[in-house]
């Protein structure tokens, strides 16, 4: 029986040596690279923030998905119970949500202070 | 984000399933510090109150109060790497490191360099062989994707389309379609929460040389060169146009079996009746050119049509379940095509295009309130003044209106063996057309 055993563990390292030769001689092979290449990374710097909220007017735009609007609108009633120094206008953005709106960021530059905006799906 | 570049602090607000997809954004737009509150998803169609609680409750990614979260958005002092500009360069090597094969598989497919099936690796002696395939050479540049707007545009040269070929299986002589495919640039793995497929066309003697198959069985598994010239799009998209990543760069939410070979087929010219064009001729090429097309959609259909009447009759019934946002194309078996030409007195395939965009009509009513993509994408602007549509916004619901805003929304191919009078109807709408024999 010990004789036996014995057996089964030197077939067990044999094999086990065998296998791990077998791994270490797998032949090694150099492949290109699938991807292409990305873009360099523009570092933006962030707009300063305001500090506080007292006296400023802040928009809240809507980019115009389906059937979103009613969070604005929410939205706006809650800021304004909250933060009633401050004025909050409701836009939504012209055109598609994927549209940019120039006429709209230049009236938020001339008369606001920051914006809220959202939101998809 | 453009308004940041103005110099006004902005609190994008976004529903939680896009966290990674806008995190991912603001990183290669320059921006890695926007500051993003999440509500719960979707808000699409959520009645007010339930929006007013989504506002009062706690942002579901950081659990802070989302009211809080927005404000501080706005009026916390940046940090100094906030605030900071500079360049991150993003290089890509040529080579990756020497592995054993079984491990380059499983790199490859872990990294979602693949379709989920095993790819033939790329070894430089696999691609030097592709390469004979063009006269271009290796650094040339062939175009830039995107995975959609405004997602970041990848470039690639001939070399790295050649890569992709390979690992989709292709031959040498199948690299100047693919290489006219790539200089498209359009992913065929769109963004698109709705999930597109697409579908590739070739046309003239290439379709021939390299034994593509446009007759019995031409949209099946049964013909190498189709096979892996619409597997190719695929890696292309995912490797060279940054389209793949689904969460953070892919949103379709069902996905797309179709994008595995996207619907790749020749369009059996031979069999078109005197003045019925092949697709190239109709988009301005000449019959000797070899060109290859795309198409954009979403799926396909089966029109069970009966022979007791006659087919351009019936077209319009099978085709109401595409959205008068898309376009039609009906692949058309050649029997069906001799029939409406011999029987049915069309002698070209825009007469026939004509025809049916005139026969097919949906109510005001309907294109209002039926079509998602009609209410995102066609309301905004209709409500904004542009015509027709905001004439029809005016209408009484019963009115009629044509469900293809132009006969060129239809688009018909000829394609299968003649086997039966059976077609298929699909919602592609045509893309853009590249010359082949260019990238020879």
């Amino acid at each position: 029986m010990k004789n036996k055993t014995c057996l089964l563990l030197a077939a067990m390292l044999t094999i086990f040596l065998f296998s791990g030769l077998l791994a270490a001689q797998e032949p090694k092979i150099t492949v290109l690279n699938p991807l292409g290449q990305p873009p360099p990374i523009d570092k933006i710097p962030m707009a300063p923030r305001i500090g506080n909220l007292d006296g400023k007017t802040i928009y809240i735009v809507d980019i115009a998905f389906t059937d979103t609007h009613q969070l604005f609108t929410e939205m706006q009633k809650l800021l304004s119970e909250k933060y009633p120094k401050t004025k909050w206008e409701v836009r939504i953005k012209r055109g598609s949500y994927g549209d940019d709106d120039p006429k709209l960021w230049e009236e938020i530059k001339a008369n606001g202070h920051a914006m809220i905006m959202g939101v998809g799906h | 984000m453009t308004v940041e570049k103005l110099g006004l602090p902005t609190a994008p607000v976004i529903t939680r399933t896009f966290k990674d997809v806008v995190e991912s954004y603001a990183f290669k737009k320059g921006m890695p510090g926007f500051r993003f509150t999440y509500v719960p998803h979707p808000i699409t169609g959520v009645p007010a109150e339930l929006c007013r609680k989504y506002l009062q409750g706690n942002d579901p990614v950081t659990g802070k109060p989302v009211l809080d979260e927005i404000i501080d958005a706005i009026t916390r002092p940046l940090s100094a790497e906030d605030a900071k500009g500079g360049v991150i360069e993003r290089p890509a090597p040529r080579l990756l490191a020497a592995n054993t094969e079984e491990n380059l598989q499983k790199l490859f497919q872990e990294s979602g360099w693949t379709d989920g099936l095993p790819v033939i690796l790329p070894t430089e002696a696999r691609v030097k062989e592709m390469l004979k395939g063009t006269s271009h050479e290796p650094k040339e540049h062939v175009g830039r994707m995107q995975a959609s707007f405004p997602h970041e545009a990848w470039t690639y040269n001939v070399e790295q389309v050649a890569v992709n070929a390979v690992m989709a299986g292709a031959k040498p002589e199948h690299l100047p379609v693919i290489l006219a495919l790539a200089s498209i640039g359009t992913t065929s793995l769109s963004t698109s929460t709705t999930s597109f497929a697409n579908m590739v066309v070739v046309n003239g003697p290439i379709r021939n040389e390299i034994k593509m198959n446009s007759g019995i069985g031409a949209l099946g598994p049964f013909n190498h060169a189709n096979a892996v010239i619409g597997r190719a799009w695929t890696l292309i998209s995912l490797n060279l146009g940054a389209s793949g990543s689904p969460g953070e760069i892919y949103m379709g939410s069902l996905g797309n079996n179709l994008n595995y070979n996207n619907v790749c087929m020749a369009e059996n010219e031979e069999e078109l009746p005197k003045g019925w064009e092949p697709l190239h001729v109709q988009k301005g090429f000449k019959p000797g050119e070899s060109v290859v097309s795309t198409f954009l959609g979403w799926g396909i259909t089966h029109p069970d049509q009966s022979f007791g009447r006659p087919f351009h009759e019936q077209i319009p019934f099978w085709l109401k379940f595409i959205s008068p946002f898309s376009s039609a194309t009906l692949i058309l078996d050649p029997t069906i095509i001799k029939q409406l030409n011999d029987n049915e007195g069309f002698k070209s395939k825009e007469q026939l295009s004509e025809w049916i965009q005139k026969n097919s009509m949906i109510t005001v009513g309907a294109w209002k309130n039926d079509y998602y993509a009609v209410q995102n994408f066609v309301h905004p602007y209709a409500s904004q003044g542009r015509e027709p549509t905001a004439t029809w916004m005016k209408m009484p619901d019963d009115a009629m209106i044509p469900q293809f805003s132009s006969p060129g929304r239809i688009n018909i191919l000829s394609v299968g063996g003649g086997t039966n009078y059976f077609w298929k109807a699909a919602d592609f709408g045509y893309g853009r057309s590249a010359s082949i024999d260019k990238w020879r």
